[in-house]
């Protein structure tokens, strides 16, 4: 446990310059320096790792690095995405404040992989804390001549700018994040082109997801194949999972791809006592769905949860025991996206205003027969047609709360009130 | 090229294109509301989803780029599918008003739903309210109806160059409205109207007036301007209702100005000329056209044909006549035997005139490397040159301006230098002379003690160092004393950095009055000579004396002379014109007539007429030719306007011999005289008659333009405040004017320029 991104969690002032020193930190970065690497090995040990993006989609990382044209002359980016705004997810958060000093060495490894000189760390806005830690820590990297032009007479540059955004999940969204960083409005970009080629400013550019970044250092430290090795095939390596919802103990754990379900929920307590599991969303909230069944029998890497019939996604378990109403939280999940679509694109724009309308009168007494599938026919149509993935996002959960729990919401509609008998009332909250 | 299948059949593409315009190409439809193809792509709608084989689910067309042997099926089950579902979210919060919308009929939402839509709404929910603002006189909004395609939002920011419509909001809240509170300004704006493809944005004095399928459309080319922008002339019950633009690729794209596309207004103003009027004894009586034209017969006749003195007979034209008009009034003139003819009013000096021919295509702006702006507000005196200018800038190229003000550009000029105009001839003089220095040419005796400043030097090297560089020439200096050195050093400084030149100087119809013969000839009288001449007899066109000319108390009291007949075509009724004309002819104006425009690159485009003029009012066209009748005159047994469209086309004036540049003489005098130019300029939308009585366009930013700027060093030589008048024009204080200029744009009558 704990052995990448959270290596210093356990320790005195984890997120120091010191500590990250201590562990070992900035070794990679000064090889580097000293002419010690080339990209084509660290892409190599990036792609011996397994790692895969950790932002939700798993792409390969090495892979990714791989695609940037780095020869192409010009200004070229690397951008990190803590925007961390899935519902369910609080992973990044903890990185940006307990090991700052990785996201900043993995960005600037990017950075010389990628032929790009220029980095930017696009921060959610409402990580006030987070924020100034990373940008204690830039001024630290900084003062120590680990950045800037020209580092330790090396040739090489790298500036690293930290950006806050403003509040909006959207610009979690790779290309909706570039516009935002150029101070244009955070809405998605159509693709193609891919960032790889256009990105920001028009620039090829390189986006990963903040854990991504931080787990590069130990990695080349340790070697690809170590870091395979913790985890199983097709999912490389430790992974944060953020366990919240009904459980004893909600918390970040940095624990080896493929283990059990079940014993990361009993990591996280359990659920609270006198309730047992009746659900798990296991990645985030715009993943399917799974019963309690499913779940206890899976284990956490990418194949044992698409075999399960969703997606391990940016690894955030919400654990739902058996006092949630799932009619009640599929409304309120989307409610969420329904806020948060950026209203650019027309099946996201109406489509999630639709499905939260015919939820909100299923909830509130008024829902008709036919109204399930108008669900599933107007997810169906959102599904694929919109730019970004935020629709897919939108529509994903209606599917599999429908699947798996059709029985509560024809029960809801033909009753006007839940199944669920039990008060939510925090009176059973321990 | 690549080959790909669509529907079964190949067809070939170039690499990188999107797919919608391969299959437009083709003539295959593919459902569209976001896509336009002067406008970046949005691919925002998701109406153009099409099916390509491999792909899970359809993808845009609109946004996706076509690869060798991909196969796409437009209209397939798949595709259907997904069409229909977008359908289905365009229209749950689209209201039903179709019955009173003004876009009923021509909604592009309107036509696909027909073929996509549903019968019955399966969205039980209250739809969508956007609550409107009032964004100006020119487009009517109804923003429920809007489905965010963002084509108006692209527009402004990427054609008009201002981004005046924004969406704001996210979400089911996203709104499309102007960012800022005083609405919708820009010379271009009206083009919105013809983009959007529902009826959120339509047309405010057309609001509630008919269906599309109402009226008739009859192509037409407007003659406000040097571009000749092609549109369309919307008409019912024969009169015209609305003016869209009309596709021309060499021409204006799809757009027009706002110019174009409200002028017609004026048409229905109340104070058209409707009937043939002759005055008795100071008595005005409406009579048949025959009395009419014998009275104008007779009165010419008596005043200079009988007596054989048509050596003082003149006329004079509108800059918006036709090309028709100008040639047969032309022709009537030489007829009885004189070339006292002129449609140049405005100019102080007709014997130091601009020299300087236009020698580049519409088109070939856009590719240039560096423009030289001399003397111009292009964006306002000709929208469409300015967007093509506008586009090379874009794609890179680098503009610089010698004004005598700073206007409002709506792209980046490297270099705004406001100089004095009486410096501005000293100016070119050191361009020229770096030029002719780098290029090892001689240095003309003239310039031997010139020191070239700083900007000269600057400018020289930038036409030196372009592979495709234009210099333009505006209008703003046509009254000044140097006008014809500025114009000969212009085609010197061209020569040697291998230049294109454009002028635009003389704006509207110009060219066709200048195709036509429509000027004195070697023995003829020019505008201005021709009001000293104590003249016996006139025959105006369209005339207006105290907005047309350079001196128009002296036009008018030349008119006014006792003894002179002068006979009046008008399509307005005017005050002044009464006082002075002996009879009054009512004439047809744009739309009313069948002609030709010729525009800035020589293109004669010709139009037929798509409404009659109202009352009695006739075409000038068919006048003159009648007139001539009468005179017994040869050669005028025209049936036809196009007749006379072949025979002025093949006329060759021998005035208009083609300037050699090698001749051109530039004898600059150095110790240029000091003293405060008064720049008088109409207001755009002013500067003719259908303009000045289009009530949407007067009430516009632009149309209320009546302000003499100049800055506080010249204000206090003329001893002059903010508050004051000056030639009848609010004095306006800025210090972006250069010294010793008054810079006016009135859309008032002038009396008196003080000069
Ligand atoms: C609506 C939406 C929100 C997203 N939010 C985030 C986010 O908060 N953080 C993140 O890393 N990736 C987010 N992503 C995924 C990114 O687009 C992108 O795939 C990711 O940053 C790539 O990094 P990785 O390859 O390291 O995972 C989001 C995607 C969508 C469609
Ligand atoms: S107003 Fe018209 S052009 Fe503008 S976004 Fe709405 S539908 Fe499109
Ligand atoms: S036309 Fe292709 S998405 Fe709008």
């Amino acid at each position: 446990m704990n052995e990448v991104c959270f290596k210093t969690i356990d320790q005195d002032n984890p997120h120091t310059l010191a500590t990250y020193k201590k562990n070992g930190g900035y070794q990679i970065w000064r090889e580097i320096l000293a002419g010690k690497w080339t990209p084509e090995k660290i892409i190599d040990e990036l792609k011996t790792s397994g790692l895969r993006g950790r932002g939700g989609a798993g792409f390969p990382t090495g892979l990714k690095w791989s695609f940037m044209p780095r020869n192409q002359a010009g200004q070229k980016f690397v951008v990190c995405n803590s925007d961390e705004g899935e519902p369910g997810t609080c992973k990044d958060r903890d990185i940006l404040r307990f090991n700052p000093h990785a996201v900043i060495e993995g960005m600037a490894i990017g950075g010389f992989v990628m032929g790009a000189t220029v980095g930017y760390n696009y921060i959610r806005g409402e990580f006030k804390e987070p924020f100034y830690r990373f940008e204690a820590a830039l001024a630290q990297a900084y003062e120590l001549g680990l950045l800037g032009k020209n580092i330790h007479g090396s040739g090489m540059s790298f500036d690293l700018y930290s950006h806050l955004g403003a509040g909006a999940y959207i610009c979690g969204e790779e290309t909706a994040l570039l516009e935002s960083i150029e101070g244009k409005k955070g809405q998605p970009r159509f693709k193609p082109p891919f960032p790889a080629n256009v990105g920001l400013f028009g620039k090829p550019t390189t986006i990963n997801n903040t854990e991504s970044f931080a787990s590069v250092p130990s990695i080349l430290s340790h070697g690809g194949q170590w870091f395979a090795d913790l985890g199983v095939k097709n999912s490389g390596g430790v992974k944060l999972f953020s366990v919240t919802g009904h459980v004893q103990k909600p918390a970040n754990f940095e624990v080896p791809m493929g283990i059990p379900f079940k014993d990361l929920l009993k990591m996280a307590g359990g659920v609270r006592s006198g309730r047992t599991l009746k659900a798990v969303i296991p990645g985030g909230s715009s993943t399917p769905v799974l019963t309690a069944e499913v779940a206890m029998n899976m284990t956490m890497d990418y194949d044992s949860i698409e075999h399960a019939g969703s997606m391990l996604g940016a690894g955030s378990v919400i654990v739902m025991d058996d006092s949630t109403c799932m009619v009640k939280a599929l409304t309120r999940l989307a409610h969420f996206y329904y806020d948060e679509s950026c209203g650019q694109c027309t099946p996201c724009r109406e489509g999630t205003g639709w499905l939260y309308r015919i939820l909100k009168r299923i909830i509130d007494g008024n829902g008709k027969a036919a109204d399930i599938d108008l669900l599933l026919s107007v997810q169906d149509k959102i599904i694929g047609n919109t730019i970004c993935a935020l629709g897919d996002a939108a529509a994903m959960p209606v599917e599999s709360f429908l699947r798996h729990f059709r029985d509560e919401f024809d029960h809801y509609i033909k009753h006007g009130k839940s199944i669920i008998e039990v008060k939510n009332s925090g009176e059973n909250i321990k | 090229m690549l080959e790909i299948e669509i529907d079964g059949a190949k067809v070939s593409a170039d690499p990188g294109e999107m797919l919608i315009a391969v299959t437009d190409r083709a003539g295959i439809r593919v459902p569209r509301f976001c896509y336009h193809k002067h406008l970046s792509i949005a691919a925002n709608c998701r109406m153009c989803l099409v099916d390509i084989e491999g792909s899970p689910k359809p993808k845009p067309a609109c946004s996706t780029p076509i690869a060798e042997g991909m196969k796409i099926w437009t209209h397939n089950d798949k595709t259907k599918i997904s069409q229909k579902a977008v359908m289905e979210f365009l229209l749950i919060n689209h209201p039903l008003d179709c019955p009173i919308c003004d876009q009923g009929g021509e909604c592009e939402l309107q036509d696909v739903a027909m073929d996509y839509g549903a019968d019955i709404s399966r969205f039980t929910e209250g739809k969508r309210i956007v609550e409107d603002k009032d964004i100006g006189a020119l487009i009517q909004t109804d923003m429920t109806r809007c489905i965010h395609c963002t084509r108006c939002v692209r527009f402004g920011d990427e054609i008009a160059g201002v981004m005046e419509m924004g969406a704001t909001g996210r979400g089911e809240n996203l709104k499309i409205e102007p960012f800022l509170a005083y609405g919708i300004d820009s010379e271009l704006s009206g083009n919105m109207i013809d983009i959007c493809p529902v009826g959120a944005l339509t047309s405010k004095p057309f609001r509630y007036e008919l269906r599309s399928w109402q009226m008739q459309s009859v192509a037409g080319v407007s003659r406000h301007d040097l571009v000749g922008s092609n549109l369309l002339s919307q008409t019912y019950k024969g009169k015209v209702k609305r003016i869209v633009a009309r596709e021309n690729s060499d021409i204006n794209e799809t757009w027009i100005a706002d110019r174009e596309r409200f002028s017609y207004q004026g048409l229905s103003h109340e104070n058209r000329l409707l009937m043939p009027q002759i005055k008795i004894e100071g008595k005005w009586q409406e009579v048949t056209w025959n009395v009419a034209l014998d009275f104008a017969l007779k009165g010419l006749n008596n005043a200079v044909l009988n007596n054989k003195q048509t050596d003082r007979l003149g006329a004079l034209a509108t800059n918006t006549a036709t090309l028709e008009e100008f040639y047969l009034l032309q022709k009537i003139l030489r007829g009885v035997g004189t070339q006292n003819i002129d449609y140049r009013l405005n100019i102080k000096d007709l014997d130091a005139t601009i020299n300087l021919p236009s020698n580049i295509k519409l088109t070939d702006l856009e590719t240039l490397d560096y423009g030289l702006i001399i003397g111009a507000n292009l964006r306002l005196e000709q929208p469409l040159i300015n967007h093509r200018l506008r586009k090379a800038v874009l794609s890179g190229a680098m503009v610089d301006v010698v004004n005598v003000a700073e206007f409002d550009f709506n792209y980046q000029p490297n270099n705004h230098n406001i100089i004095a105009p009486n410096q501005i001839a000293l100016l070119l003089a050191g361009v020229l002379k770096v030029v002719l220095e780098s290029t090892q040419a001689e240095v003309l005796p003239d310039l031997q003690n010139l020191n070239p400043n700083a900007t000269a030097k600057q400018l020289a090297a930038r036409l030196l160092r372009a592979d495709n560089a234009v210099i333009v020439l505006g209008e703003h200096l046509l009254n000044i004393p140097q006008v014809a050195i500025i114009a000969a050093l212009i085609t010197q400084i061209a020569q040697h950095t291998d230049s294109k030149t454009l002028n635009t100087s003389l704006s509207a119809n110009s060219k066709a009055a200048d195709l036509a013969g429509f000027t004195p000839g070697r023995d003829g009288l020019d505008a201005n000579t021709m009001l000293t001449a104590q003249l016996k007899a006139y025959i105006l066109l369209d005339i207006y004396p105290q907005y047309d000319f350079y001196n128009s108390p002296k036009a008018i009291e030349a008119f006014n002379n006792a003894d002179t007949f002068i006979i009046a075509l008008n399509s307005f009724k005017d005050e002044v014109v009464l006082e002075y004309a002996d009879i009054l002819l009512p004439i047809a104006n744009f739309y009313e007539s069948p002609g030709s425009h010729v525009n800035i690159e020589g293109l004669v485009q010709s139009f037929p007429a798509a409404v009659s003029a109202p009352g009695e009012a006739k075409p000038a066209w068919k006048v003159f030719k009648v007139l001539a009748d009468l005179l017994q005159l040869p050669g005028f047994d025209y049936t036809a306007n196009q007749q006379i469209t072949s025979e002025a086309t093949m006329h060759q004036n021998p005035k208009l011999s083609k300037v050699d540049v090698s001749k051109v003489d530039v004898s600059i005098d150095l110790t240029m005289k000091k003293g405060i130019d008064i720049i008088w300029q109409k207001s755009p939308y002013a500067i003719d008659v259908l303009l000045r009585h289009s009530p949407a366009l007067q009430m516009t930013k632009i149309g209320q333009i009546n302000t003499a700027s100049m800055n506080a060093a010249t204000a206090k030589k003329l001893k002059l405040t903010q508050t004051d008048d000056y030639l009848g024009v609010p004095v306006v204080l800025s210090e972006t004017v250069a010294d010793d200029c008054v810079f006016i744009n009135a859309n008032r009558q002038t009396w008196d320029r003080g000069q």
